[in-house]
C-alpha cells in the first residue's frame, strides 16, 4: 500500500507545485487541529485504562481493561516488568510517518502511545519500499535478525511461512484474544476475512495492517451531464450511468474517450507490476461465482478460453487508455485524474482522499468523484463483479525474535478496531481502512469521505484474493511479464496464456505440489460468493 | 588481456635470478602472491563446490532448510534440463549479446573517430577532453535514473527531438519494447564511449610519426595511412580496449536494472538482471547455482581459448 | 601539421556535437539537483530544462533538513551512506591495491603464481551476480552482512584483477637498473621492493588506487544485495530515495548524484595522465 501513496504524491507534487499532498494531507484536519478545549491533556474516560488523548473524540479510541487493546497492554506491561525493553518493527520507510506524527492535534503518535503505556521501546526501521519482501528472506535466509518484525507484502505470507522465518501465532490469540472476527468492528466476513488476511494452513502468521481493496471511482460532473447522457444514449440504447459490466465499461470508456481534449475512458493500470491487478478482475469474474486461477488439483486454468478472452480484454481496452499507458504508474495516474484527465478509473481506496479534497487546490476534481463497484460479468443469470486486494502490508513476528509475545502483543494492539482506525484516520500514513469499525469511524469517515467508504465496504465483499501461497513472487512475475509482452505485442494472448501456463507449472513443481494443494484450497474458501442481480 | 606479459616474466624471473640466491627470489615471490591467492580462493572454493551441490536440487530459502540440507530436494540434473527449455534465459542471453555486439563496436568507433580529431594540437583540446570524459565519472546508479527520466515521453529527449524535427514528438521510449532496449544502449554508449576515446588516443598518439610521414612522402593518402599503418601499430590498444569493454558489458545491470528494470515484459532483460530477479524474488536458489555454473563454464572455456589464441600470436609476432 | 579550413571546421562541429550529447545528462542532473518540487516533473508535459525557482532544498533535504515542499521527513540523512560508501570503497580499494601490488611484483620479478592472470581474469569476467547466493550466506556465516568491512573484502576481491594488472603493468615497464644497483649495495630482495620500487612507483600507485577506488564507489548490485540498513552505500539509499517517500525524489536523487560525482571527477582529472598508460595495459611503449 506503501507503493500508493508514495507514487500518488510524487506525481501531485509534480503536477502541483509545493504542498499538494500536504494539502491533501493536512487539509482534512482543520477539523480537528483545535485541541477539544473539553479534555484535559492526560484524561481518560471513566472506566479506560488507555488510549489516546488530547484532542475531541478522543474517547472513541480509548480502551478499558477487557478489550483486545486493553489485554494487549496490560500483557506488554507484564513482559516489560519481567525485562523486555524493545522492539525492532521493520516496516516500509514510507509507512513510518503513520506511527511517528501525531493526529489529530493535541494526540500523541502511536509510537509514543504504546511506549508511554507499556515502556517497552519501539524502534522502527525504515526499509525502502519494494525492497520489503526481499529485505526479509534476506534476514530469514542468512539470519541476520535484524528485525523483530517484519511487515511485508500480505500475498507473501505463505512463502514466509514456508520458509520457517517467521513463528505461528496461534498460541498468543488463543491467550490475548484479538476479536479479529467480532461482527461490529472485526474484518469484513468475520472469521473468512481473518483467515483470508492473517492465515496460512489453518495457522495465524500475520496480522494485517492494511486495505488494498481495489476501487473504483468516476467522475460525477461527467456522468451527470445532460448533454453527454443524451448523447450516450443515442449511441448505445441505453442510460448513462457507473458501468455495470465489462462490456459497458469499454463502451462508456470509448464514449469518453476524447485524447486531443485531454480525457480519456478509464485509466484503470496497465503497466508492469501494478496492471496485472486489472486483468485479474477481468479474469476471475468470467465464472460463477468465480473463475480460479487452479483447480482443485493444482492445474493452472488460466490457458483457457477465459484466459485468452480475459487476456484479450485487457489488451484490447488499451484503446481508451494513454499510448503511454503501459509505462503508467500510480504518479501518472493520480496526476492525470487530478487533472481531470479520465473518466474512470481503478485504485487503491486513498484516491478520493487525496483528490476529492478542497484543500487540494490543483486538484481540478473536488466535489466531482464517485465512488462506484468494479464492474462484472454477466453468467448464469447472475452478474459477477470482483476486485482483487493485492499488496496489502501485513506484520509478521520473525522467529528470531527476543521477545515473540511482547511483539505479538504490539500488533493486537496496532491492528485493534480502536487503535487501528485512529490510525488510518491519520493522513500521514499509507495504511488504509478494512475493519468494519473504520468504514464507520468518523475520522477515518472525515479522510476517506463517507460516500467512498461505503462503495469500499460493498467492494470489500467482492474482493478475490491474489496469489497469496508459497511462490506468490514468482507466479505473479510470469503472469506480468507475459501480460506486459501481450500488451506490447511481442506476444498474442493465446502465447502469453501458454507461456504463464508452463511457467506456472515449473514454479509449481519447484515449489513442491503437495504444499501448494493445500494452499491453494484454503486460498479458495476465502473468495467472496456474493452475485449481483442483473439489470 | 595481458598476453602482453605473460612471457615477458618469465624471462624476467630468469635474468634476475644471476645475483640473488633463487631461493630467496622464489620464498619471496611466493609471499608476494599468497595474499592474492588467498582471496582467489576464499572467493572461488566455498560458492564454487555450494553452487555446485545446490545446483543439483531444489533448494531455495523459502523451503525453510538450511542449504546443507539441499540434498533432501535432489533433482539430480533436473536444473540443468530445465535451463535448456529455458526459453527466458536464452532470452537474456541473446539480449546481453545483441546489446555487446551494439554496444562495443559503436563505442569503439566514436571513440576511434574522436581519438583522430584529438590526435593533434588545437585550441581547447585541453578542455574538450577532460569535459568528455565526465561521464566515466558519473556514478552508474545516478546515469540511471537521469538517463529514466531523459527518456520519458514528456522529457528532455523528446523535447530535443521536437525542436530539431519541428513536431511534436511523444516516444514512449521506455515503454516499447524495441526502443527501450535502444535507450539503455545509448545509455551505456553515452557511459562507456569516454573509456574507449581515452585508451584509443593513448594508442594513437603512440604510433610512430616517422612511419606516417615516410607514407605520406610515398603518396599516400589520409585513409591509406590510416588503414595501412596506423591501425595495424595499434593493433594490440584496440584488443586491450575491446576486451574490457566486452567484459564489463556482458555484466551489463546498474544503469539498465535502474532505467528499465528488464522491462517492460522481458524486453531488456539481459542475464545479470534475469539472475537477479531469480534471486530476490523468485529465490530458486538451485537453479540460480545452475545458470552460474553454466555461465562460467563457457565463460571459462572462451578466455582461455583467447589467451591461448593471444599468447600464440604473440610469440608469432616476436 | 597544418591541417586544412574544412578539416578544422568539421573537426570543431563533430567535437561540439560530442560535448553536447555528452553534457545533456549532466546538465540535466545538474538541473534538477536545483529544482523546487514543483518543476521536476519526470512525466507530463511541463518540462523545464533550468530551474525557474532555484533551491537549495534538495541539499538540504538530505542531509536532513526537510521543508514543507518535501513533506516527509527523512529517518536517516545522507551522511551515514556516504560514510558507508567512503568506508568500503576506501579500503576495498587498500585490499585490492595490497594484495594486488604484492602479486604484480612477485609475478613480475620472480615468476610466482602464473595461474593468477588467467584466475584473474576469470574473477573479473564473471558477472558478480551469479556467485552471490554463496557470498550472501558466507558473509553472513561470517557476520560480514550489512557492515562496511564485509563490504570492503568483497570490494577488495572483485577490483583485485584492475589492482593486479595495472600495477603489473608498471613494474614490467620500469627499468630494472636501479633494483639491482640495490641488491649489489647487499639490500635483500624484500628492502629493495619496499625501499627502492615502491617508493619509485608512488604516482602509477596512486594512480591505479584512485582507479579501483573509482570502480568501488561506483558499485550497485553488491551492496544492494549485502547491505540493508547500517551501512547501505550511496547508490542504495539513493534508490531507497526513489521508493520510500513521496514516490520519486528526483531532486534528491540528482543533488546526492552530483554529490557522488564529487570524488572521481576530482581523483579522474588527477590521474588522467596515469590512467591512460595504466589502462593500456602495457602495450603502449614509450
Amino acid at each position: 500500500m506503501t507503493d500508493l501513496m508514495r507514487m500518488s504524491r510524487r506525481r501531485l507534487l509534480a503536477t502541483g507545485g509545493k504542498a499538494a499532498l500536504y494539502a491533501g494531507a493536512i487539509g482534512i484536519a482543520p477539523k480537528f487541529i483545535r485541541p477539544g478545549r473539553a479534555y484535559a491533556a492526560d484524561a481518560l474516560a471513566p472506566g479506560m485504562i488507555g488510549g489516546p488523548t488530547g484532542f475531541e473524540g478522543a474517547e472513541r479510541y480509548q480502551y478499558g481493561a477487557e478489550t483486545p487493546e486493553g489485554r494487549a497492554i496490560e500483557a506488554a506491561k507484564q513482559l516489560k516488568a519481567s525485562g523486555v525493553d524493545r522492539i525492532v518493527l521493520g516496516l516500509s520507510d514510507g509507512s513510518i510517518g503513520q506511527l511517528t506524527q501525531p493526529f489529530p492535534a493535541g494526540a500523541p503518535s502511536i509510537k509514543e502511545l504504546w511506549e508511554r503505556e507499556t515502556g517497552i521501546t519501539l524502534e522502527i526501521v525504515g526499509v525502502p519500499n519494494g525492497q520489503e519482501f526481499t529485505k526479509t528472506m534476506q534476514d530469514i535466509s542468512t539470519r541476520g535478525g535484524a528485525y523483530d518484525i517484519y511487515a511485508v507484502e500480505w500475498n507473501r505470507l505463505g512463502d514466509l511461512a514456508e520458509t520457517g522465518g517467521i513463528i505461528k501465532l496461534d498460541d498468543f490469540v488463543e491467550k490475548h484474544r484479538p476479536e479479529w472476527d467480532d461482527p461490529e468492528t472485526g474484518y469484513v466476513g468475520g472469521a473468512k476475512g481473518v483467515s483470508l488476511l492473517n492465515q496460512y494452513r489453518g495457522s495465524t502468521y500475520g496480522v494485517s495492517l492494511d486495505g488494498d481493496f481495489q476501487t473504483w471511482v468516476y467522475r460525477t460532473d461527467l456522468f451527470n451531464d445532460p448533454a453527454e447522457q443524451k448523447a450516450f444514449k443515442d449511441r448505445y440504447g441505453y442510460d448513462l450511468a457507473p458501468p455495470r459490466t465489462w462490456k459497458q465499461l469499454d463502451e462508456i470508456g470509448m464514449f469518453f474517450h476524447r485524447p486531443d481534449n485531454g480525457l480519456l475512458g478509464s485509466t484503470d493500470i496497465r503497466n508492469q507490476g501494478w496492471g496485472y491487478t486489472n486483468w485479474y478482475q477481468r479474469y476471475v469474474s468470467m465464472g460463477s461465482p468465480n473463475q480460479f486461477l487452479f483447480d482443485d488439483d493444482g492445474r493452472a486454468l488460466i490457458n483457457s478460453e477465459a484466459g485468452i478472452a480475459a487476456t484479450q480484454e485487457y489488451i484490447d481496452s488499451l484503446a481508451y487508455k494513454s499510448p503511454d499507458a503501459i509505462s503508467w504508474g500510480w504518479p501518472e495516474q493520480y496526476g492525470n485524474f487530478a487533472n481531470g484527465g479520465a473518466a474512470m478509473t481503478c485504485a487503491f481506496s486513498n484516491l478520493p482522499k487525496f483528490l476529492d479534497n478542497p484543500a487540494n487546490a490543483d486538484s481540478k476534481v473536488t466535489g466531482k468523484i464517485g465512488s462506484m463497484l468494479p464492474p462484472g460479468r454477466e453468467v448464469d443469470g447472475g452478474l459477477v463483479r470482483r476486485s482483487v486486494l493485492w499488496l496489502n502490508l501485513s506484520a509478521s513476528i520473525s522467529s528470531q525474535a527476543k521477545n515473540p509475545e511482547a511483539c505479538y502483543a504490539l500488533l493486537q494492539w496496532l491492528g485493534s478496531a480502536r487503535i487501528y482506525a485512529w490510525m488510518t484516520a491519520n493522513p500521514g500514513g499509507y495504511f488504509d481502512p478494512f475493519r468494519l469499525s473504520d468504514f464507520s469511524d468518523p475520522l477515518v469517515r472525515q479522510t476517506y469521505h463517507a460516500y467512498h467508504m461505503d462503495v469500499v465496504r460493498e467492494t470489500v465483499e467482492r474482493t478475490v484474493p491474489t496469489i497469496n501461497y508459497p511462490g506468490a513472487t514468482a507466479f505473479h512475475n510470469a503472469l506480468d511479464e507475459n501480460l506486459v509482452a501481450a500488451l506490447t505485442k511481442s506476444k498474442t494472448a493465446e502465447q502469453a496464456m501458454a507461456d504463464t501456463e508452463r511457467e506456472w507449472q515449473r514454479i509449481a513443481r519447484r515449489t513442491g505440489e503437495d504444499k501448494l494443494l493445500e494452499a491453494i484450497r484454503t486460498n479458495k474458501e476465502a473468495w467472496p460468493t456474493i452475485i449481483d442481480p442483473i439489470g | 588481456m595481458s598476453v602482453a606479459t605473460v612471457s615477458q616474466t618469465a624471462m624476467a624471473g630468469q635474468d634476475t635470478t644471476a645475483r640473488a640466491g633463487r631461493d630467496e627470489s622464489a620464498r619471496l615471490g611466493f609471499r608476494l602472491t599468497l595474499p592474492a591467492q588467498i582471496l582467489v580462493l576464499f572467493i572461488a572454493v566455498f560458492p564454487l563446490l555450494m553452487q555446485l551441490y545446490i545446483s543439483l536440487t531444489d533448494w531455495s530459502p523459502l523451503s525453510g532448510r538450511n542449504w546443507w540440507m539441499a540434498w533432501e530436494s535432489w533433482n539430480s540434473f533436473y536444473n540443468y534440463y530445465d535451463l535448456m527449455q529455458d526459453n527466458r534465459f536464452w532470452g537474456a542471453l541473446w539480449r546481453t549479446f545483441v546489446v555487446m555486439i551494439v554496444c562495443v563496436p559503436v563505442e569503439f568507433l566514436l571513440g576511434l573517430g574522436l581519438a583522430t580529431l584529438f590526435a593533434d594540437d588545437f585550441r581547447g583540446k585541453r578542455v574538450f577532453y577532460s569535459i568528455l570524459l565526465m561521464p566515466m565519472m558519473v556514478v552508474p546508479a545516478v546515469a540511471g535514473y537521469m538517463f529514466f527520466m531523459l527518456f520519458q515521453s514528456g522529457g528532455p529527449v523528446n523535447d530535443v527531438l521536437s525542436t530539431l524535427l519541428g513536431t511534436r514528438v511523444a516516444i514512449a521510449w521506455l515503454s516499447d519494447p524495441t526502443l527501450a532496449l535502444v535507450a539503455v544502449m545509448i545509455a551505456d554508449i553515452w557511459q562507456w564511449t569516454p573509456l574507449m576515446f581515452l585508451i584509443l588516443l593513448a594508442g594513437l598518439v603512440g604510433v610512430p610519426q616517422d612511419q606516417v610521414r615516410a607514407a605520406t612522402l610515398l603518396g599516400a593518402g589520409p585513409w591509406q595511412r590510416f588503414v595501412t599503418i596506423v591501425i595495424p601499430k595499434m593493433k594490440t590498444i584496440i584488443i586491450i580496449a575491446l576486451a574490457i569493454r566486452v567484459i564489463e558489458n556482458f555484466k551489463i545491470f546498474d544503469t539498465l536494472y535502474i532505467m528499465t528494470g528488464g522491462g517492460p515484459g522481458v524486453a531488456t532483460e539481459t542475464i545479470s538482471v534475469y539472475i537477479y530477479k531469480l534471486t530476490t524474488q523468485d529465490l530458486i536458489w538451485g537453479y540460480v547455482a545452475a545458470i552460474a555454473l553454466a555461465i562460467l563454464l563457457v565463460l571459462s572455456v572462451v578466455t582461455i581459448w583467447a589467451m591461448k589464441r593471444m599468447a600464440a600470436a604473440r610469440e608469432v609476432q616476436a | 601539421m597544418k591541417r586544412s579550413v574544412s578539416f578544422e571546421l568539421f573537426r570543431y562541429a563533430a567535437i561540439l556535437l560530442a560535448l553536447a550529447v555528452t553534457l545533456i545528462p549532466i546538465l540535466w542532473m545538474v538541473s534538477m539537483a536545483f529544482k523546487p518540487v514543483g518543476e521536476w516533473s519526470a512525466t507530463g508535459a511541463d518540462l523545464t530544462w533550468w530551474p525557474q525557482n532555484p533551491t537549495l532544498s534538495n541539499f538540504r533535504f538530505i542531509f536532513g533538513q526537510s521543508d514543507s515542499s518535501l513533506i516527509v521527513a527523512l529517518d536517516r540523512t545522507a551522511m551515514k551512506p556516504i560514510l558507508s560508501s567512503l568506508l568500503s570503497a576506501s579500503f576495498g580499494t587498500l585490499i585490492a591495491m595490497t594484495a594486488g601490488t604484492a602479486a604484480a611484483y612477485g609475478l613480475s620479478r620472480f615468476g610466482s603464481g602464473q595461474n593468477l592472470p588467467l584466475a584473474l581474469t576469470q574473477l573479473r569476467l564473471f558477472p558478480p551476480m551469479a556467485v552471490m547466493i554463496p557470498v550472501m550466506i558466507m558473509w553472513a556465516f561470517l557476520k560480514l552482512t550489512d557492515t562496511w568491512w564485509g563490504l570492503a573484502l568483497v570490494y577488495g576481491i572483485v577490483t583485485l584483477p584492475f589492482a593486479f594488472w595495472l600495477m603489473k603493468t608498471f613494474f614490467d615497464d620500469m627499468p630494472r637498473e636501479i633494483e639491482e644497483a640495490g641488491l649489489v649495495e647487499g639490500c635483500s630482495r624484500w628492502r629493495v621492493f619496499t625501499r627502492i620500487t615502491l617508493p619509485m612507483m608512488r604516482a602509477p600507485l596512486a594512480s591505479a588506487a584512485l582507479f579501483v577506488f573509482i570502480l568501488n564507489w561506483s558499485d550497485y548490485l553488491i551492496a544492494l544485495l549485502l547491505t540493508t540498513r547500517e551501512w547501505v552505500t550511496v547508490p542504495v539509499y539513493m534508490a531507497s530515495l526513489s521508493s520510500s517517500m513521496t514516490g520519486q525524489l528526483y531532486g534528491a536523487k540528482a543533488a546526492l548524484g552530483l554529490i557522488a560525482a564529487v570524488p572521481p571527477v576530482i581523483m579522474g582529472i588527477a590521474i588522467q595522465r596515469h590512467l591512460v598508460r595504466g589502462l593500456t595495459f602495457g602495450a603502449l611503449k614509450q
